[in-house]
């Protein structure tokens, strides 16, 4: 299996020899699609990075000899006495990652931006090393290139037993400058509304957070199997407080995703008048104030210890609260008349299709699984809050209701990840998990395109 | 009709002039000889198509910043007696949410919630304006509830 997505974008700004830059790294995007597809498979929790046949329990006891086992950039394989060895990505890809470096090298050799240059000269090293925490740092703390670009193992999604083994995948992309303006400008008045967070928890606040808005060219591994539309690097906790993190969103995905997904599923899951109270433009706008206000948040509260208390439960609650804080910060957006009020809406209305698009993701693949799982959380205690209705096989949502319990979730969902142990989240789980919910109005989504890429 | 108001610091009056120069000076370029050939000619081509766009849109903002210069309203500290109440123009410190924030106080044509101006208009605004150290507002709206505390008010110079 290959994951790979490329997207229409005109290259008429880019020099001719910035053109050949591009096609390299659209080949080395091509080369790294590969090496996802070993590591990719649906019918293990542990995806391709452990041995199917060997428990949970048995991986933890061994690791405690030997932690490279839970290491990110390892497999787990047996050897002949039927031990448990950790093999590095970088021994076991040698050859197709020499390639990946030598492309990178082509690109490096053809630019005329010397800094961009040294960073693909450096980024092949990284990947040629089992040292690809350092490919992150590169990528956050490099000044701002014409082009977006990052290739190696990054996002951990696919490992749904540890949360611990990360997926290859690369993007590139040609910087937005005037997109990026307007975001920052955004991002300036959310970061001006930040709010006071649980006290009595171990979080960190980030130095700095910087932001890029790329028309995508290309998304290969992890990034075209998921479609994403927005991420914020790095996912290491002591990485972010040292280097600061830096959020790109894919526009060229973002349009691509609404088209295809999101807007289908708008017209499909809520009632008449609500799809008449809302534009396109309205909802895309949105899906992008969305996926910023999802990707910002991220930064403003992470929790040290959060991830070895909640393992592979983690992601759930990590995503959804950063979802809940994204809107909830808007009602401070209101009030400052940097919002409207019809704003807010659509933004709501866009994260109650997006948990129906991450749900239905799940029909066919499993790779979303926790957003899924986040999205069912929310959808039912909503329902139970009295915010969402169900009547004739599609949702009336009430946004006053909803903003209500947004507000509810938020600190309940903080609390889990602030200081509830893992049996209490896996409590919550079985009592708001259900995707039945999703069930009810999703009559009209038959008809929808099955999946993603 | 009443005529629309637009209350302005010295420093948004001035931004206001310097941008009405700035357009000005583009719309002249623009019509200078340097639109595409098609204009002359009449054809009508993409390029004419933007052209005509833009200075639409040019034409368009320099008739708004106009009409503000026509009608706009100093914004000037109120007399020292009115000065332990929030009026346009005061740098307010409340307590919201158990943070501490500090914003200005402006008319909604310089209102930037990026930068800490808040138009009078805002709920925020409204809510403020008239209101005195230490009182508890509550600023509503039909989905948004919060309350603040006036923590200080201060008038700098506008």
């Amino acid at each position: 299996m290959e994951a790979i997505k490329k997207f229409q974008v005109s290259t008429e700004e880019l020099s001719e020899k910035e053109k050949l830059v591009l096609e390299k790294l659209v080949h080395a995007c091509e080369l790294i699609a590969p090496l996802y597809g070993k590591q990719k498979n649906s019918k293990f929790e542990g995806a391709n990075f452990y041995p199917s046949d060997v428990k949970k329990e048995e991986i933890e006891e061994a690791a405690k000899k030997n932690p490279l086992l839970l290491h990110p950039y390892t497999f787990v394989e047996k050897d002949r006495r039927g031990r448990l060895i950790a093999v590095p990505f970088c021994v076991k890809f040698k050859k197709e990652l020499g390639e990946i470096a030598r492309t990178l090298e082509e690109a490096a050799r053809i630019s005329e931006d010397r800094n961009f240059s040294q960073y693909l000269r450096e980024m092949a090293r990284t990947l040629l090393r089992n040292d690809y925490a350092q490919n992150e740092i590169l990528w956050i703390t490099r000044g701002h290139f014409k082009f977006s670009f990052i290739i190696g193992p990054v996002e951990r999604y696919l490992d749904k037993l540890f949360f611990k083994k990360c997926a290859y995948q690369a993007w590139v992309g040609i910087v937005d400058e005037k997109r990026t303006e307007e975001a920052e400008r955004f991002k300036k008045i959310i970061l001006a509304s930040r709010r006071k967070i649980l006290p009595d928890t171990t979080k960190i606040e980030l130095p700095k957070l910087r932001l890029e808005i790329n028309k995508t060219v290309c998304f290969a591994g992890q990034k075209a199997d998921f479609m994403t539309i927005g991420t914020n690097l790095p996912n290491d906790v002591a990485l972010m407080e040292k280097n600061g993190s830096k959020l790109s969103i894919f526009s060229s995905s973002l349009t691509y995703n609404f088209k295809e997904r999101d807007y289908p599923i708008f017209r499909s899951v809520f009632n008449k008048k609500l799809q008449t109270y809302f534009s396109e433009g309205e909802l895309q706008l949105a899906l992008l104030r969305t996926v910023l206000l999802h990707e910002i948040s991220h930064s403003l509260i992470r929790y040290r210890d959060a991830e070895q208390r909640l393992k592979e439960l983690f992601p759930i609650f990590d995503e959804l609260l950063a979802y809940l804080l994204g809107i909830k910060c808007c009602g401070l957006l209101i009030l400052k008349d940097a919002l409207k009020q019809k704003e807010l809406e659509a933004i709501i209305s866009v994260f109650l299709l997006l948990n129906f698009q991450y749900w239905l993701d799940t029909k066919t693949d499993s790779v979303r699984m926790q957003y899924a799982i986040g999205g069912a959380i929310c959808q039912n205690f909503f329902s139970r809050e009295g915010g969402l209705k169900e009547r004739n096989n599609v949702c009336f949502p009430d946004f006053t209701k909803l903003f209500i319990s947004i507000d509810h979730l938020s600190h309940i969902i903080e609390h889990y990840l602030g200081s509830a142990s893992y049996e209490e989240a896996q409590k919550i789980i079985e009592e708001y998990g259900s995707f039945e919910i999703f069930e009810k109005c999703a009559s009209g989504l038959k008809t929808l395109p099955k999946s993603k890429g | 009709m009443e005529r629309k108001k637009y209350y302005l610091t010295k420093e948004g009056l001035e931004k206001v002039k310097n941008e009405l120069e700035e357009l000005n000076r583009q719309k002249i370029a623009l019509l200078d000889g340097s639109g595409p050939d098609s204009f002359r000619f009449g054809e009508i081509e993409a390029e004419f198509i933007t052209f005509q766009e833009d200075l639409g849109n040019l034409k368009k903002r320099i008739a708004e910043l106009e009409d503000v210069l026509e009608n706009y309203e100093p914004i000037k500290a109120p007399l020292k007696k009115e000065q332990d109440s929030v009026h346009l123009g005061a740098e307010v410190t409340v307590e919201m949410d158990g943070t501490v924030e500090e914003f200005k106080i402006v008319g909604t044509i310089e209102s930037d919630p990026a930068n800490q101006k808040i138009s009078d208009q805002s709920p925020i605004g409204r809510a403020l304006l008239g209101k005195k150290v230490g009182n508890e507002v509550k600023v509503t709206t039909p989905m948004v509830n919060h309350g603040c505390r006036i923590l200080k008010i201060k008038y700098g110079s506008n």
